[in-house]
């Protein structure tokens, strides 16, 4: 569906992405992780063409994203970005509405598809109660359900939201990834999401990509790649990975890092001195107990991690 | 919220699935109304008329509304030669003028996203009222003060879009710019109106300050073919204008092109903001007033184009009429009544302190 061919991309003198190459999966919901400044929402904006790339290709469905009208791709691509602008005064219908616009014109404004559109996406992201109020009146959680009902309208095969659970309290965080997991689940849709929350991005994605200074550390399903030596890879903590005890997916738990309270003897994972910059390997001791790989073992779940190799 | 798949025929009129909406349809054409954007125009263009025809009325000689009527009919009155070559012609102006404003006011507020902004604000008044005063103060023909106030009027508007499209003509960058061509211009009036014979200084002052006195249909021929040649621009202007309030990555996700829509926007604004500021000269409190005041009467997030032009025609007529009658037989330039009326309402929406533009 989306791809990336020898991507650079970057803000004013910085390069954020240095040739990039990726494929994402179709009909899947990829989340793409890594820390902050790593480029994962450059990535985003460069492939929902809200960012120009200076060098290389995104193709959505085989086809260089630049050589089609943009009307054209929002027909067929949706994006919500970071933390969009909530128009004053704007009912949510209203708003819904304007997912509409690829499909319209200003001779032809309206159609009984778009209010089918419409009252779908809103009944969808479960706004359709909230339809007659005004945007800017509702709380956080009810706006990104609106603006995701939104991009919803467009009605298109793919979507991109770029952080989406940002700012949303830990109910609500989980209520718009399991919109988006039925979105993917029911619809047949893909989706791609930037997400801070690894064990979120472990728990929902069927396709994780990991990211770290611009490059594409490791893509693949969360129980194949998320370890804790990607993790120390990729964010440079040390950690457990044990399997999630609802979901049996890969859980991270930042090893001890000297803070209030202390682990209880015998924990795994803990002491350990952490010195993130990793500079002398020598004064860093990471005491993380041998363990299996964490696909395995489900029935003990406190042995799935790597041993450390030290920083 | 109730679906909308009404299968209404080639023409006709059907609640959308929209609040507040109506959908009106004409064979290909189907066009998105707000149910009291329609009320209010119609409200608006009862009263316009009736201002038309009190302005009309009052004044030396009065003429009676019933014989103000009998002689647009054609019935022939005595009066005719007051109405129809000494009134009329202003009266037209006004309103045409009035609702240019209410346009250009529109267009500009939209996308500076700021109810403060209008042509005075963005120097398009500064650029035309600079090229008039060098027109009145240096002997140039009477007829040649429009044109030229014209061309200046265009000139500060280039200038204003290079020094604010290189960040894509955005709202700040926009304002600020304006308001860096505003002070530029006015500070070279000054200085032409400094060094110039006195007489001609007080005329150019007059200009500046804009009257309606001793104009009539020609402005008006200009204002309103302005307006015309440019309906197709403002009828997708007005779609358009519904998508300012998006920012610029959500513009793009939709399949907009949100700078090259403020260039349009913005260009349309500027150039029916010099047009009418060269015929009428800076009269263009109505193009601050009227959005604002047109946008809480339909109760609608953004100002509606027609209702403001409606509004803007109203205000001016009102006052042109209230400039004539007040201190008759001197008359106050509608410029002066405009600004009396305006400067309260700034202060108003200041103290409501909108959180606008954030």
């Amino acid at each position: 569906m989306l791809s990336t061919r020898d991507l650079v991309a970057g803000y004013d003198e910085r390069t954020v992405l240095d040739g990039l190459d990726l494929d994402l999966p179709t009909d899947a919901f990829t989340v793409i992780v890594g820390p902050n400044a790593c480029g994962k929402s450059t990535l985003l904006r460069t492939m929902a063409r809200l960012l120009t790339p200076r060098r290389g290709t995104v193709l959505l469905d085989g086809t260089a994203i630049r050589d089609l009208p943009t009307r054209e791709v929002a027909r067929r691509l949706g994006v919500l970005p970071q933390s969009p602008l909530v128009p004053e005064g704007v009912t949510v219908a209203d708003l819904v509405g304007r997912g509409r616009q690829p499909h319209q014109r200003w001779w032809r404004q309206w159609s009984s598809e778009d209010g089918a559109a419409v009252d779908q996406a809103m009944a969808l992201a479960d706004v359709t109660d909230l339809a007659n109020r005004p945007v800017d009146s509702l709380s956080g959680g009810q706006r990104q359900r609106v603006w995701i009902a939104m991009t919803l309208a467009q009605d298109t095969d793919a979507l991109l939201l770029d952080e989406p659970t940002t700012f949303l309290d830990l109910a609500h965080q989980v209520e718009v990834l399991d919109l988006l997991h039925r979105l993917r689940s029911e619809r047949g849709r893909t989706v791609v999401a930037v997400l801070h929350d690894l064990n979120q991005a472990a728990r929902y994605a069927d396709h994780l990509v990991a990211m770290r200074a611009g490059t594409v550390v490791a893509a693949g399903a969360p129980r194949e790649i998320l370890t804790a030596d990607l993790v120390r890879d990729v964010f440079g903590l040390a950690c457990v990975v044990v399997p999630c005890p609802v979901t049996g997916a890969p859980l991270v738990v930042p090893a001890y890092t000297g803070g209030p309270a202390a682990p209880p003897a015998g924990a795994p994972g803990g002491p350990v001195v952490v010195s993130a910059g990793a500079g002398d390997p020598s004064s860093s001791t990471a005491s993380v107990p041998d363990a299996r790989p964490p696909t395995g073992d489900a029935a003990n779940p406190l042995t799935g991690s790597y041993p450390s190799k030290g920083l | 919220m109730t679906t909308t798949n009404r299968s209404a025929g080639p023409a006709g009129v059907v609640r959308a699935g929209l609040p507040g909406r109506t959908l009106l349809r004409v064979g290909p054409i189907s066009l998105l109304i707000r149910r009291r954007a329609v009320l209010v125009a119609a409200v608006l263009t009862v009263l316009l008329l009736l201002a038309v025809v009190l302005s009309l009325s009052l004044g030396t000689p009065y003429v009676a509304p019933a014989d103000v009527l009998r002689s647009l009919s054609g019935a022939g009155t005595p009066y005719d030669l007051v109405v129809f070559d000494l009134r009329l012609p202003r009266v037209v102006l006004a309103a045409v003028a009035g609702a240019a404003f209410g346009v250009a006011g529109t267009l500009i507020q939209s996308v500076a996203r700021n109810p403060l902004a209008s042509p005075d604000v963005i120097g398009i008044t500064q650029g035309a009222g600079l090229a008039a005063t060098i027109a009145l103060t240096s002997g140039m023909a009477a007829v040649l003060v429009a044109p030229t106030a014209l061309v200046g009027g265009l000139l500060a508007a280039v200038l204003l879009f290079a020094l604010g499209a290189r960040h894509g003509l955005a709202a700040q960058r926009f304002v600020l710019a304006g308001v860096a061509v505003a002070f530029g211009f006015r500070a070279l009036t000054e200085v032409v109106m400094l060094t110039a014979d006195p007489i001609d200084g007080l005329r150019a002052q007059i200009w500046l300050i804009g009257t309606l006195a001793g104009k009539g249909w020609t402005e008006a021929a200009w204002i309103a073919g302005t307006l015309l040649v440019l309906l197709p621009v403002l009828a997708w202007a007005g779609w358009a204008l519904n998508s300012t309030a998006l920012d610029d990555d959500t513009a793009r996700g939709v399949g907009l092109r949100p700078v090259a829509r403020r260039i349009g926007l913005a260009g349309t604004g500027v150039l029916i903001a010099a047009m009418v500021t060269a015929q009428v000269g800076a009269v263009d409190f109505v193009a601050l007033v009227a959005p604002q005041v047109a946008r809480r009467l339909v109760r609608a997030e953004r100002p509606p184009l027609v209702c403001a032009a409606l509004l803007g025609a109203l205000l001016l007529v009102l006052a042109d009429l209230a400039g004539r009658r007040l201190l008759a037989p001197t008359q106050l330039p509608a410029g002066v009544l405009t600004a009396a009326i305006g400067g309260p309402y700034l202060i108003f929406l200041l103290l409501r302190g909108r959180r606008r533009s954030s």
